[in-house]
């Protein structure tokens, strides 16, 4: 579904440049959890960005679904993107648009034959309460919601996380990853997750790329827990490693 | 004091058909400026912002020119450009002074680079994710610009406009000096040139007030706007 060739990337600033991807190759197959793991600042989220093309890479091949990105123009290119839905840490959603518009939003750019109405995808995340809402009266687990419904009406082939859960507590990076989880069961995309959090992959993701200083350190197959997470409340926990050794 | 009162709505009464004309003229003229600030100042004020560097149809070229001829307007003491553009408004509209029509050529000029400004700066506000969400939905410029960045800046945008109209009422003011009609030059004409203070200060309470309701109607608009 993926392809990354050696790729290059560097950040030309006023007093250094930053070599923020160096000869990354990398494949993810159709269907996957892909995750992309590292400390901030390791190259991840650029990484991630290079396949929807918010960047371009200095030298290597990106190719997508069998297409590849680096080689198309700015209307092939946004047809491309509009097949690809993604999550943000900072969710991004308009604060002037109710629930249901912005979870509309990308459906009023493109024609989409097979999307969702706005009803399914808000019932999926369990928002179908808050459709007139608008994102100032939400809290952030439940913006990320509206991000995650956003977009998946579209029914992507491909759902990039930025650092999905990052912005988020403890108890609400749990339930966000359930939500995430359920999706890619429920629509069968491949999913790629940048993240730093190392509990929200291992819950998430098959495979993983560790990331360091721009390179690909090594790829793991992730064993998964067989405890399923028991969603504690946060009292709960709180207690637990406050007062417990 | 009740014979200085009735004197004082005796001569208002007289001179009301004048205020009224002159009020009537200094409508005409921010209409103009408005129409223009909103046909024309947004449009530039738009590309302002998407031809600077790293955004999305960044040109160094066209964000220069029309930079430059934004601040050349506005670093203009009015006046001069009042003057300077004579000769231009009697080419094109056969008389450059003593209507309201051709008072209004400079003041769409001033119009359309004020709100510019106006409008670069609302969109700067928005936050920059806003502009990545809508490229990574492969949303055309055009796309973001109507359906991302303006739901966004709508109210900043509302209260730059509320700001610069009241400029344009003081804008419009300058245009008495040339005999462009309106309130200022009812102002010069029956306060500075007659000694009418009376008459005068009464003009400039209808400005303030006129200035009041534009203010209130404005952050009225931009409150309910504003769903942040």
């Amino acid at each position: 579904m993926i392809r990354l060739q050696n790729i290059e990337k560097t950040f030309y600033g006023k007093e250094t440049n930053l070599l923020a991807l160096n000869q990354i190759s990398l494949n993810v197959e159709k269907g996957e959890a892909f995750g992309i793991i590292g400390e901030s600042g390791a190259g991840k989220s650029t990484l991630l960005r290079m396949i929807n093309a918010l960047e371009k890479p200095d030298s290597g091949m990106v190719m997508v679904d069998n297409v590849r990105l680096t080689e198309l123009n700015r209307k092939e290119l946004r047809l491309q993107q509009k097949q690809i839905g993604m999550v943000f840490q900072q969710f991004n959603l308009l604060n002037n648009k109710t629930v249901a518009e912005n979870v509309r939003l990308p459906l009023t750019l493109h024609d989409y034959p097979n999307c969702l109405t706005v009803d399914d995808v808000l019932e999926f995340v369990g928002l179908e309460d808050k459709k007139f809402s608008y994102p100032g009266e939400l809290s952030g687990g439940q913006k990320q919601r509206v991000g995650i419904a956003r977009a998946l009406i579209t029914r992507p082939k491909l759902l990039l996380c930025d650092e999905p859960t990052s912005a988020l507590d403890q108890n609400t990076t749990e339930e966000i990853v359930e939500v995430l989880r359920k999706a890619h069961e429920e629509f069968k995309m491949t999913s790629v997750v940048v993240t730093h959090e190392l509990p929200v992959i291992k819950s998430l993701c098959k495979r993983a790329a560790l990331m360091e200083a721009g390179e690909i350190k090594d790829i793991i197959t992730i064993k998964q827990s067989d405890k399923s997470i028991i969603q504690k409340p946060y009292l709960e926990r709180a207690i637990e490693v406050l007062a417990h050794d | 004091m009740t014979e200085s009162l009735a004197l004082y709505i005796e001569r208002v009464i007289e001179f009301s058909p004048r205020l009224f004309d002159s009020l009537w003229e200094t409508g005409i003229m921010l209409f103009f400026a408005m129409i223009a600030a909103i046909l024309l100042g947004i449009p530039v004020g738009t590309l302002l912002y998407l031809t600077a560097d790293s955004r999305p149809m960044a040109n160094r070229f066209v964000n220069r020119l029309i930079n430059i001829l934004v601040n050349i307007i506005r670093s203009f003491p009015f006046l001069l450009l009042v003057v300077a553009m004579q000769p231009f408004v009697r080419q094109v509209y056969g008389r450059a002074t003593g209507d309201p029509i051709a008072a209004s050529f400079p003041m769409v000029v001033i119009a359309i680079a004020l709100y510019a400004r106006f409008v670069e700066q609302s969109l700067m506000e928005v936050p920059k994710g806003i502009i990545e969400t809508a490229q990574s939905m492969g949303a055309t410029n055009w796309q973001l610009v109507w359906k991302f960045l303006f739901v966004e800046a709508r109210s900043s945008l509302v209260i730059g406009f509320t700001t610069a109209v009241i400029s344009f009422v003081s804008y419009s003011t300058i245009m008495g000096v040339v005999g462009g009609g309106g309130i200022g030059d009812f102002a010069i004409r029956f306060g500075y040139q007659r000694y009418e203070t009376d008459i005068m200060y009464t003009a400039i309470v209808l400005i303030i007030i006129l200035v009041e309701v534009f203010q209130w109607l404005g952050l009225k608009l931009a409150k309910k706007l504003d769903k942040r």
